[in-house]
Parts: structure tokens; C-alpha cells; sequence
């Protein structure tokens, strides 16, 4: 077997060294160990890939070349058959272990890809004609010649050592290279050019690319060269196409690098034999160009886009499209970018100090609009006098209705209320009961006649007079006061109050006609004689509703107005039946068991309509109240009240309480009427446009009410008079929840004095000038700012202003409101 | 019934039967207000509470009572005001105090029909499950059997053809010295093809888009195509198209939607004369996906000078598109004279495609489509499609799937051996989840030769803050915060067209390389691998089934 082998020993390698000897194999250019250079014994072998016609394996001819270097062989020569892997794995070795000496191996004959893969230091092989694929493979050092062309992949990942070609290389060279700090970085020269792909990841190390004689003229360096790489160098000489520009740049070169290449050029040159062309490669620095792979950091500082977006709009798209875009001409806005938090007429939002723009749930329920939150506010600023006057200027007879009868629909709809207790009105409101009438104004010259002295004919004319208007106030009767004259008890209404402020009603000036009987003679008088004329006259004609024995039946009318002026029944233990259990119901009830009846039944065909004082007075006496009743017939004989479902009453009297209708046989067709009563507008004028009509002659109400239409119908009609003419505004109410109770404490107290209660006042929709806003507004858009009469304003500053709704959401008042910003 | 007392409590609802919660912390908040100014719809507001603490120092008992008043952020309790989870007061709170926080127990839909109406929305189907298309693998990995390639190196163009294409026997060809040229002498109509990316932006109109949002879509598609190569087309919904676009060269990115309201169409027609371009494509809306049968309603208040300029209408009407086209009637009647009055107005030099939404009819559409020689494409809108604005029931229980839905009509195609004539669009749901290649891939290898996408333009583009878990979805009502989907130019000047052109530059360049991503491994480069489902595979075996692909767990 030993015989077969294709290799000599020893002494036959010496033999053949003068038969076989190798080109001088120059220097490389950098340090390369020599260290065998000291060895004289440099022997020689020859080693065949191909014997008798027969390829040697390339597992064999691979043993053969270990083992040949193992003895000893330093300079091998080898003919190949295509073998694989021609050279490499070679380890240095020197009789010391250390670096070793030089293998030098001569390769002739058809190699097999991979040649010199592996290859390490002290390994130099010569090709003496072309390589195949993948030459110089994971190159570990191994110095490789190729005199002839590289094909695909040479020197792919090659860390160190150097590969000369004397040729082209295909595609795929130098790709993957990398560079170790260990040692020096691995060199590629190719004479010639390079195929497609070149340099693709290539991390490290130096590719040489001459250009002689290049295979495709216009593209040395092939298609595409250098994606993905990230490190190392290329020189290049020759025109190029195309290259991979996210990663690398391409530059001129440096006198460091023309130096570098001079000198390498000619070690380069001798070892492919082709020195002849040093001057040609070295002519100029100008004909070498480089690529070096961006640094990270480059790459990171990179701009990602081709172009910028707002480049591209001004460049390409508003150039095509027109200034401003394609939306252009129809926006009436600038064409600038909003940030979220915007101010002033950007901003989505903005607050209103919508100061009294809302009416306070107490001045809005009541029929008069007494301003009360206003008397609170006066009392707070300590305008004690100026607090308790101002309800005279609403109505002649604060004591008397707010103080007295009215069932105070103000205090029953106080926001107060809904924390703790609704502010004492009604006390405030007694309170003026000892004012003397207000100043009135200069007269005016205009002539009014108001006909009725109840309450709401008091009311017209006392607005009237404090405007200086001259009235006539007729009256029927011998006294001014109506129904609260005739018909409220005594006992709900102390006499004397209403005395006193009937007493000041005629402190202002009003030719008071009493006893005025007015028939349609007279109303024609009347209504010629002035220029407005205001009917007033009340309900005086009780509702009968008739039955079978109805005719036995007294009219509450009747029987409160008798009790009022002296004619007290005495019915001292007899049982009494009121039909209809409304207020007067309630108020008769009161009456007869002050007369000394023995029981009171009220009935009524609904759930009752009374309340209040009224009904809790009733109440207390032992009236009783039954529903629904739906009566039949009285029998006189047996003093019995029967009804529609069989069932009785004992009634010793029966009083009807169904409430009372106007007597209006006084007017002319031309003031028309709906059902018994006079039709008006909202501002109480009639069908004719000099005549109004107000209170119980319209409608029935409660004697609040009477007073309120008076003073709207009696403003309305000043303005008129004035050549100021104008509807009564009528305000929204402010909603409950915009006035912040939270910031009041729950008072458990009872009435102590006006002061104290103005505390109380929420002061809903009107500021109570307590900063907070302005204090809140985390912009400092808010101020308070304070006119010359003495009156302030909050005011905003729109361009601090974001539009939050702070202000809004914090005032205690609910004064401040957000509106959308248009 | 009369009340007893004044009410308090008793017709107000609680917070918890509200999709969203705000949680706001005192401790962090400074009341700057920029929350409230910045909430689309008043859920939040400031306002004031007392707290009372009872103190005692001493050793015995003696207490006195604290009053302190705070103002707080609070969410109001009022339906038509309630908190969408936007999430716009957390964007602008500078100290991270507030955040809306989604409520799973929450009644919404149980209340949210006042005055008699049906709850009214925009985005898409309310449905955070995974969709079948997020389930999808590639699982056909081209390895040592054959070439795979690198996506990152290798240079391919991923490209899909737009029209109808003539199969090669058809095709009037003749050799005149060894080479085929185009027989004009036989009167052989060559159906006009589009070579685009397959990933197209979906029809969203000017009018349901605000004026920023439209044009930075337009400018993105414009800068992709001439600086970047990448031929993306959009579609413009129906609500006219400015008269600038429709004279400029970008029209030839851009498809002209008609659907059943006809809006702006006299101006389109009109414009025909003065244009360089010929649009990419016609398409002719039949249904949305996300609202089949649902037409549309622009509110009077949205028509200002630039809808109704655009639109060719007066100002302040309210402009309803029905849900059908008034004139059509038959598959046979309505899909041929359309397509034939569409064509014609181009000189038949255009494509022209009808759109249905997902519906187990629509093979039967398909089938009368592939008879038609004019018709390019069918696109179908799968049920997961967003919208402007329709009924919340519409969105969340009408339609049809897409995957199956395109899947059994690519069959189709298959089984008559015309799947490579007639181009098969796909839409509705696709990047639900933000998987933009991923889905468009599964689509095209269920047998779509492209893929539409609209909401999740706006969601990667706009930073919509719209999402399944009915986040948002304002789009309706005018008042989207991010100003996408507003005619107010308060909102709407909030976005900044430029930065929506970048953002549909990065997604389709992204989506570009995430393309041949999964197609390099899969070994194909230089075709899409439209109906290559041998490359599919599902965790779910009644889904492998249905769409007769692979089952692999």
C-alpha cells in the first residue's frame, strides 16, 4: 500500500527540488513570521492529485499534505485534479512550538473549490493558473497567488492573510471579510475587476481592485457591490455603475492610502508577475477612488428619508397642485398648524361673566320678581336702609303678601333650601313694614286710570305714581285693599299691617275714588278722560255650581267678606260643609270653627288644591277633607249633603268654595272676553290697546300674583308712555346645579337678623365678587376690574385663555358660563 | 307619577355603567385645565367638593369639625356626554394626572339609544378577538429544497397587476420577424392594466376625512411613487375630489370612487378634459363592509364651503348617500351599465371595478363579473372595514368575514381556470392589529391579487385613537380630537399634513420590505404568490377547512 502513495520521501523530495522549483515567492508587504527563515533545511516535495490517469480523493491527497509538512516538507509541490480545500489547516510549526516556518506550496492542475480555505499564517501558496470557488475561504492568514482568474466567493469571510490574483474575480468576492484587532487585516488585490455582489456584509479588511484590462469596461466592481457593509476598505480604479449607497461612501483617496497603495502595489505586481504595469497603476492618485462602509453613527445620524415630506410639497406637490395644497381655495383660515392647547380666537371654548344673564330661582318664581338675592347682596355690602326699601319698589305691600299670605314661592324654590333652609324672604320682607313710601319721581304728565283698589290694581298704580304718572284709582267699595280687605282672615293677616301699608300706599299721591261704582256710562267717562286705563277690578261674583237644594247654600265669598266686615255667624255646634277645598275653602273652614262650629268637612271632586299656612291652619282646627266627592243634593229639611255614591254629610251649613268670577258688565264689546274673563296678553292689554286688564279679573291667582302683574303691566306700560316702548325681559332661570352649595357650611340656626341671613344668600347668577375665578384660573386670564362709578366687570384676557372651563366650573354663583368660541 | 320630593339620584346613572372611567389623581393634578380644554366631549369638568374631617387632639374627646373645599376633574354622568376613552386630556396633561380607563362591566349600548335614535358611530366592528387573519403562519419556508431568498439583499419587486388580464390565447398577437407585436387589425378590446403595489389605501372620502388627513394621504401616495418608486394607488371615496388633483399628474395614483350619491361627480366630469392623467382606476361602490345596507348621512352642519364646493352642492344641507344606487336593480343590469358608463368616460383606457361588501352572495357577483370583459376587478370589503359613520349595529353585526369570503371566490375563479384574468381585491380588518404585511400576505395567498386599507391608515398615520374596544370612534359626530375625521378647522388644524405623508411613506416602506420578508423565505420574488395557500397554515382545524389550507399546531 505504502508503495501506492503519490508522494517520495526525503530524499527524493531533495532529488526534486531542482526538478520542481517555485517562482520566488516575494515578501508580503507587511510582517509576515519568518520564522523558519533560519531553517537550512528547507525540503522539498511533490506531492500528485492524479496518479496513473486517477484522481486522488481529496480526503487523501488532504492526509498526504499534513502528513508531508508533519515530516518535515516545507516546500510543496502539488499537481492537482480538482481537489478540495488545497492547502489550508496548515499549522505553523517549528521544533521550539512557536511560530513557525514557512510552508510554501506550488499549486498546478485544476483545483477544487476552497482552495487555501482555512488557510493559516505561515502558509504561502502559488496557483499557477485559475482557482474555482470560494479561494481563500475563512482565510487565517495563509498568503495566496492565484496567476489566473478567482471565480465566485473568493475570499469569502477571510479574516487574515492576503489573496493576489493576477486575474478577474467572480461573483461573491470578498464578502464576509472581517477583521480581527489580533491581528492585521486580511488583503484582497485583484488585477483586473470583480464580478457582481462584491463585498456584500464585509465587515473588516483591505480589497485592492486594479482595473486593468477589465472584463466588462463599463463595471469593474459588478452589480450591486458592497450591500450590507459595514467595515474595511475598498480601492478601486476604473469606472463603476452601481453601489449600495445606504452603506457605504464612496471617496477620494487620502495621501495615507495612496502611499499604502504605492508601496503594496509593487509587492502586488512582482508576485502576479505583472510589474511592467507599476507605473500605469501608480500614476496619479486621482484615477483611485475608495468606498468605506458609514460608521454606525453615521448611519444613525442618517436622515431616513430620500427627501423631506415638506421638501417634496413645496418641490413636487404645490408645485403641480398650486400654492396651499389642493385645499386651498376654499380655506378661509391660515394655513398653520394648531397646537392642542390653544388660546384666544383658536380656542374651542370661552368663558362668559354672564352676570345676572340668569335669574335666581327666587326672583323667577316670584310672580312680582322681587330681586331678593339683590336685598342680600345690599345688606352684605351693609346698605341696611337701601336693602329693606328695595321691595318697595316691587310692590306696595311687602309686609302684608310676602310677610303674611303670600305661600312665599320664593322660599320654596330657594337653592338655599336644598342645603339647609330657604332664606327668611318672608321676614325680610316684614321688615319694610315701617318704611315710609320711596321718593317718587318727577311728574311726568301723563294721565292713568286704574279701576279696582285690590291688590292688583294697588300695584299698577303704585308703580304708576313712584314713576310720576298722575292716577285715578277707582274703588267700589268704602276701602282700598280688595279681597285682603274682604276676604283673607284676620287672624292670617293682622288687620293693622295691611292698615299701615295701605296707609303708605296713599302717601304717594294717588287721587283715590272710593265708592266708585263703575257702569258702562262711567267706564266710557273713564276711558275718554285718560290715556291708559287699567281694569283691576277682581273676581267678585262667587261660583255657583247648581244642585238640588243648592239655593240653600252660602257663597265662601259671602261668608269670609260678612265675618271681615263685622256680620259674625254664630255656629255654636253646628256642623259645616265646604264644597271645594282650596285656600278660601280652608280659609272658611278656619273661620266657622272661629264661629264656633262644632265640625268642618270640606269636599272636593280632585285632590285638594290647598296648602300651605291655608291648609295647615285648617288643619289644626279639625278640619277634615274628603275626596273625591261628587254631590248630589242638599236636603234643607234634614240639613244633609248627599252625594253621587249614596253616602251623606250632616251639614248645618253648606258653604260653596269654587272660586269667584269677574262682574264685567261695565266694558264695551270692543274689550273682549274668554269665558268669563277678560282676554290679555302676556302684558295685560286687552283687545283694545289703551285698556289693560290685570289680577283676579283675568284669571285667578294668589294675591302674589295679582301684585306682579300689576307692576309688569304698569312697567310696560310706562315705557310705552315714555316712547320707550319695550317688552318685559324674561329671564331664564339659572339652573340648581351651577351655583356650588359646597362652598357654604349647613346652618342650623334659625332667623337671627338681616345681616346674618344675607350671608346665607347663595346669590345665584349674580356675583358675589368673591375672586375665587380669578384666584382658580392657573393661566392668570381672569381680573376684576372696577369702573369709575363704582361697579366692577371680571374680565378675561382671551390670549392667555386656554378655554377650561375652571372658571366655570368653580364659581360658586354659576355667574361665570362657557359658550363655544365662534 | 308625581314625586314625592325633589329628585336627586334617581334618574342619574352611575359611572360604572360607562365603557370609559377617568381616574383622576388630586395628588398630581396642578388644575391647569388643559384636560377639560382639550375633551372632545365635555366628559369632564371642573368643579367643587367639600370635605369635611373630624378632628380630635386632645386626650378626651374634643372634637371640631374641618371644612376644606377642592376643586376637582370630575366625569360627568350624562349619556350624551359620555367619556369615549380617547384619551386626548391624558395627552395634554403635563403631569400624567389623568387617564381614562376601560370599564368591561359597562351597560353603554343599554342606554345609548336616547330620544328613540340607535347608537350612531365611526371606526370599525367592536371585537378585540384575534381575527382569523391574525392567525394565519406562513409555514412554508423555502430552505434547502429550494432557493430562498434574502429580503434584506436581494432585490425584488413585489407588484400586483390592476385590471383584467387577457390570457395569452386571447390576446391579438402576431409575429413579425420573430417578435410578437399587437395585431391592431383584429378589433380585439385589450383590457387597460395597472402594475401597483398590492397594498392600496382604501376609499375614505373628502368630507368623512378631514382637509389635512385627505391631502397627506394624497401626497404620501404622490412622494411614494415619484421618489420612491413604489407605485401605491388610494382610493378616493366618494365626496368629490378637488378640481386641483383631478388636473394634476398625481392623478394617476390616484382611483376615483363613484358610489350611490354621486358627489362631485358633475365637477369630475367636467375636469375630464383638462386632465394630464388618466386616474389609476374607477372603483364603483355597491357596500361597505363595515355597514352593508347602511348608507351614509353628512350632516348639514359638516357641508361648509369646502364639502360643498367639492361636493357640488349648496351649503348646509345634509347630504345622504343611500344605501343602493337609485338607478340599479340587477346584478346583470346594475354591475354592466355602470362599469360601461365609468369606462366610457375614459376612452376605456381606465379600469373599472365595482366594490360589495363581504357577502355570502358574492361569488354569484364574481360569476357575472368574470363574464363581463370590462369589468378589471372585484373588490370586496370584509366585515371588519371601518367607516365614518353608521349604525353601532350595522358595525358590530352585519357583514361577512373576509378570509373565507375571498378564499371561496378565488375557488371559484379557480375552478373556471380564470384566477389569473380577474383580480380579486381584498379589504376590511386588514392590520386590525397593526399586522399590515402579514395580513395582506394571507389575503394574497388566500387568492386576493391586492389588498385595500383604510382605518389602520389612520390609526398608523394620524395617531387615531380609535380601537375595538370603542375607544374613541368619534369620527361621526365631528369632533375627533386628533382631526382626522372634522371639518372644523380648530381640530383639524391640529394635523399637519406633512407629518401624514411621512408616516405613509414609512408605512408602505416598511410594509414593502415586511412583504418580501415573508415572501423571500417562502422562495418567491419575482411574482406575488396570489392563491399560493400550500404556504398557509392555521392553529384551528374547522379554519384550515373552511379555507382549505394546511392545519399545523
Amino acid at each position: 500500500m505504502r508503495a501506492k502513495k503519490p508522494y517520495t520521501r526525503k530524499k527524493k523530495i531533495e532529488n526534486r527540488k531542482t526538478e520542481v522549483s517555485p517562482p520566488t515567492h516575494p515578501s508580503p508587504s507587511r510582517g509576515e513570521g519568518k520564522g523558519g527563515g533560519g531553517n537550512s533545511e528547507l525540503r522539498a516535495i511533490t506531492i500528485h492529485g492524479i496518479i496513473n490517469g486517477k484522481r486522488v480523493p481529496s480526503r487523501i491527497l488532504e492526509e498526504q499534505i499534513q502528513q508531508a509538512v508533519k515530516d518535515g516538507a516545507r516546500e510543496l509541490h502539488i499537481i492537482t485534479d480538482g481537489q478540495h480545500g488545497i492547502g489550508g489547516r496548515i499549522w505553523p510549526r517549528s521544533a521550539s512550538g512557536g511560530r513557525g516556518e514557512t510552508v510554501k506550496i506550488t499549486v498546478e492542475g485544476p483545483t477544487g473549490q476552497r482552495l487555501g480555505s482555512m488557510g493559516m499564517l505561515g502558509t504561502e501558496i502559488i496557483v499557477k493558473g485559475s482557482t474555482s470557488d470560494d479561494t481563500g475561504w475563512i482565510n487565517c492568514g495563509t498568503k495566496i497567488t492565484v496567476l489566473g482568474d478567482v471565480t465566485n466567493g473568493a475570499f469569502n469571510a477571510a479574516a487574515q492573510g492576503i489573496l493576489y490574483v493576477q486575474g478577474s474575480g467572480g461573483a461573491r468576492c470578498d464578502t464576509m471579510t472581517k477583521h480581527n484587532p489580533r491581528f492585521d487585516p486580511p488583503q484582497a488585490w485583484y488585477f483586473r475587476n470583480v464580478g457582481d455582489s462584491f463585498a456584500e456584509f464585509k465587515a473588516g479588511g483591505i480589497a485592492v481592485v486594479c482595473g486593468v484590462n477589465p472584463r466588462n469596461p463599463n463595471n469593474i466592481l459588478g452589480y450591486r457591490p458592497c450591500v450590507g457593509m459595514v467595515g474595511g476598505t475598498i480601492y478601486f480604479r476604473g469606472p463603476i455603475q452601481e453601489y449600495s449607497e445606504r452603506n457605504v461612501k464612496l471617496l477620494d483617496i487620502t495621501p495615507q492610502d495612496w502611499e499604502w497603495l504605492k508601496t503594496n502595489m509593487k509587492t502586488f505586481l512582482e508576485a502576479i508577475d505583472r510589474i511592467s504595469h507599476y507605473d500605469e497603476l501608480t500614476r496619479s492618485s486621482d484615477d483611485w477612488k475608495k468606498f468605506i462602509a458609514y460608521t454606525p453613527q453615521e448611519k444613525r445620524a442618517r436622515r431616513w428619508f430620500k427627501m423631506s415630506t415638506s421638501d417634496f410639497r413645496n418641490n413636487f406637490w404645490e408645485k403641480e397642485v398650486g400654492q396651499g395644497g389642493i385645499f386651498a381655495p376654499y380655506m378661509d383660515h391660515e394655513l398653520t398648524i394648531l397646537p392642542y392647547i390653544t388660546t384666544g380666537k383658536d380656542r374651542r371654548n370661552k368663558p362668559v361673566w354672564a352676570n345676572e344673564k340668569y335669574l335666581p330661582p327666587c326672583v323667577y318664581n316670584c310672580p312680582t320678581h322681587i330681586p331678593s338675592h339683590k336685598r342680600a347682596a345690599l345688606l352684605r355690602q351693609g346698605k341696611h336702609h337701601e336693602a329693606l326699601e328695595l321691595v318697595l319698589q316691587f310692590s306696595p305691600l311687602p309686609a302684608t303678601v310676602c310677610g303674611q299670605i303670600c305661600p312665599n314661592l320664593c322660599m320654596q324654590s330657594c337653592t338655599r333650601g336644598q342645603l339647609d333652609k330657604p332664606l327668611s324672604i318672608d321676614k325680610l320682607s316684614s321688615l319694610a313694614l315701617d318704611l315710609p313710601a320711596p321718593k317718587k319721581a318727577e311728574p311726568t304728565g301723563h294721565t292713568i286710570a286704574v279701576i279696582g283698589g285690590g291688590p292688583a290694581g294697588l300695584s299698577a298704580a303704585w308703580q304708576f305714581g313712584l314713576k310720576g304718572h298722575t292716577v285715578n284709582l277707582y274703588e267700589a267699595t268704602g276701602k282700598l285693599g280688595g279681597k285682603l280687605e274682604l276676604c283673607i282672615p284676620r287672624e292670617r293677616l293682622p288687620h293693622e299691617i295691611l292698615e299701615k301699608e295701605l296707609s303708605r300706599f296713599q302717601e304717594i299721591g294717588v287721587n283715590i275714588h272710593l265708592n266708585a261704582e263703575i257702569g258702562q256710562k262711567k267706564f266710557e267717562e273713564i276711558y275718554k278722560d285718560h290715556e291708559i286705563v287699567v281694569i283691576a277690578c277682581g273676581a267678585h261674583k262667587p261660583r255657583i255650581i247648581p244642585f238640588p237644594g243648592s239655593e240653600h247654600i252660602v257663597s265662601a265669598y259671602d261668608f269670609l267678606k260678612g265675618i271681615n266686615i263685622g256680620d259674625v255667624p254664630d255656629l255654636k255646634g253646628k256642623k259645616v260643609v265646604i264644597i271645594g277645598a282650596g285656600n278660601v275653602g280652608m280659609d272658611v273652614a278656619s273661620q266657622a270653627y272661629n264661629c264656633g262650629a262644632s265640625s268642618v268637612i270640606t269636599v272636593d271632586i280632585q285632590k285638594p288644591a290647598a296648602s300651605g299656612k291655608e291648609m295647615e291652619t285648617a288643619l289644626a282646627k279639625g278640619t277634615q277633607i274628603i275626596w273625591p266627592k261628587f254631590t248630589d243634593r242638599y236636603d234643607n229639611n234634614e240639613k244633609k249633603l248627599y252625594f253621587k255614591d249614596g253616602t251623606s254629610l250632616d251639614a248645618d251649613l253648606l258653604v260653596m268654595s269654587v272660586g269667584d268670577v269677574p262682574i264685567l258688565d261695565f266694558l264695551p264689546p270692543s274689550i273682549h272676553t274668554e269665558r268669563g274673563w277678560i282676554a290679555v296678553n302676556e302684558i295685560g292689554q286687552t283687545s283694545d290697546v289703551k285698556v289693560f286688564a290685570i289680577g283676579d279679573a283675568t284669571r285667578l291667582g294668589l294675591v302674589t300674583h295679582a301684585i306682579g302683574q300689576g307692576r309688569i303691566t304698569a312697567e310696560t306700560i310706562h315705557y310705552q308712555l315714555m316712547h320707550a316702548p319695550r317688552w318685559p325681559e324674561i329671564k331664564q332661570v339659572i339652573p340648581y346645579e351651577r351655583i356650588k352649595t359646597e362652598y357654604y357650611d349647613v346652618c342650623r340656626g334659625e332667623f337671627t337678623s338681616p345681616e346674618k341671613e344675607a350671608e346665607k344668600c347663595l346669590s345665584c347668577g349674580k356675583c358675589r365678587d368673591c375672586r375665587i375665578c380669578e384666584v382658580t384660573c392657573y393661566w392668570g386670564a381672569i381680573s376684576r376690574v372696577e369702573h369709575e362709578d363704582g361697579s366692577y366687570e371680571y374680565v378675561v384676557d382671551d390670549e392667555k385663555c386656554i378655554g377650561c372651563g375652571f372658571c366655570a366650573g368653580v364659581c360658586p354663583c354659576g355667574v361665570w358660563e362657557m359658550v363655544e368660541n365662534i | 307619577m308625581e314625586p314625592a320630593t325633589r329628585l336627586d339620584h334617581n334618574h342619574k346613572l352611575s359611572l360604572r355603567e360607562f365603557p370609559y372611567i377617568i381616574r383622576w389623581r388630586d395628588d398630581r393634578c396642578k388644575r391647569c385645565g388643559s384636560c377639560t380644554a382639550v375633551c372632545p366631549v365635555k366628559a369632564i369638568e371642573p368643579t367643587v367638593k367639600v370635605q369635611r374631617i373630624i378632628q380630635s387632639e386632645g386626650p378626651v374627646p374634643t372634637p371640631t369639625a374641618v371644612r376644606r373645599i377642592v376643586h376637582v376633574i370630575e366625569q360627568v354622568t350624562d349619556m350624551e356626554r359620555y367619556c369615549t376613552g380617547c384619551g386626548a386630556c391624558t395627552l395634554v396633561c403635563p403631569n400624567e394626572a389623568i387617564e381614562p380607563e376601560y370599564n368591561p362591566q359597562n351597560k353603554f349600548l343599554h342606554f345609548k339609544n336616547r330620544g328613540g335614535e340607535g347608537y350612531k358611530r365611526g371606526g370599525r366592528k367592536n371585537d378585540p378577538s384575534i381575527s382569523t387573519l391574525d392567525r394565519l403562519k406562513f409555514t412554508r419556508i423555502s430552505m434547502l429544497t429550494d432557493p430562498a431568498l434574502d429580503a434584506g439583499r436581494h432585490e425584488f419587486r413585489v407588484r400586483t397587476l390592476l385590471g383584467r388580464i387577457l390570457p395569452p390565447d386571447e390576446l391579438p398577437l402576431r409575429k413579425v420577424n420573430g417578435k410578437l407585436v399587437v395585431d391592431k387589425e383584429i378589433d380585439k378590446f385589450i383590457p387597460p392594466v395597472r402594475e401597483i403595489f398590492p397594498i392600496m389605501i382604501g376609499s375614505m372620502s373628502v368630507g368623512a376625512l378631514s382637509p389635512p388627513m385627505w391631502e397627506g394621504l394624497a401626497m404620501g401616495v404622490a412622494y411614494l411613487n415619484e421618489v420612491e418608486g413604489l407605485p401605491v394607488v388610494m382610493c378616493t371615496g366618494e365626496g368629490g375630489v378637488p378640481p386641483r388633483l383631478l388636473k394634476s399628474r398625481f392623478l394617476k395614483y390616484i382611483t376615483i370612487q363613484i358610489a350611490s350619491g354621486y358627489f362631485g361627480w358633475d365637477e369630475i366630469i367636467h375636469a375630464i378634459p383638462h386632465m394630464v392623467e388618466d386616474p389609476a382606476a374607477i372603483e364603483i361602490k355597491y357596500g361597505q363592509g363595515a355597514k352593508p345596507g347602511d348608507g351614509g348621512l353628512l350632516m348639514a352642519q359638516k357641508v361648509l364651503k369646502l364639502i360643498a364646493s367639492i361636493r357640488g352642492v349648496p351649503q348646509f344641507v345634509d347630504l345622504a348617500s343611500p344605501p343602493t344606487h337609485q338607478t340599479e336593480y340587477s346584478i346583470e343590469e346594475a354591475v354592466a351599465k355602470m362599469i360601461q358608463s365609468m369606462s366610457m368616460a375614459w376612452g376605456f383606457r381606465v379600469p373599472v371595478y365595482p366594490k360589495i361588501s363581504g357577502t355570502k352572495t358574492a361569488r354569484a357577483v364574481l360569476n357575472n363579473l368574470a363574464r363581463n370583459p370590462y369589468a378589471a376587478a372585484l373588490s370586496i370589503d370584509g366585515e371588519d372595514g371601518g367607516t365614518g359613520a353608521a349604525y353601532n349595529v350595522s358595525l358590530d353585526k352585519m357583514g361577512h368575514p373576509i378570509a373565507s369570503n375571498i378564499r371561496e371566490c378565488y375557488l371559484d375563479l379557480v375552478k373556471q381556470g380564470k384566477q389569473n384574468e380577474l383580480p380579486l381585491i381584498a379589504a376590511g380588518g386588514i392590520a386590525k392589529k397593526g399586522n399590515l404585511a402579514a395580513n395582506a400576505a394571507a389575503l394574497i395567498m388566500l387568492g386576493a391579487s391586492a389588498v385595500s386599507v383604510g382605518k389602520y391608515m389612520l390609526q398608523a398615520t394620524a395617531n387615531c385613537f380609535g380601537d375595538e374596544y370603542n375607544r374613541c370612534n368619534l369620527c361621526n359626530t365631528g369632533k375627533c380630537p386628533r382631526g382626522i375625521t372634522t371639518q372644523d378647522p380648530k381640530l383639524y388644524r391640529r394635523l399637519d399634513s406633512d407629518k401624514v405623508a411621512e408616516r405613509v411613506v414609512e408605512v408602505f416602506k416598511a410594509a414593502d420590505v415586511e412583504l418580501k420578508k415573508i415572501f423571500a423565505p417562502m422562495g418567491r420574488s419575482t411574482e406575488l404568490p396570489i392563491g399560493m395557500s400550500d404556504g398557509l397554515s392555521v392553529d384551528d382545524k374547522a379554519i384550515a377547512e373552511r379555507l382549505e389550507i394546511s392545519y399545523a399546531c
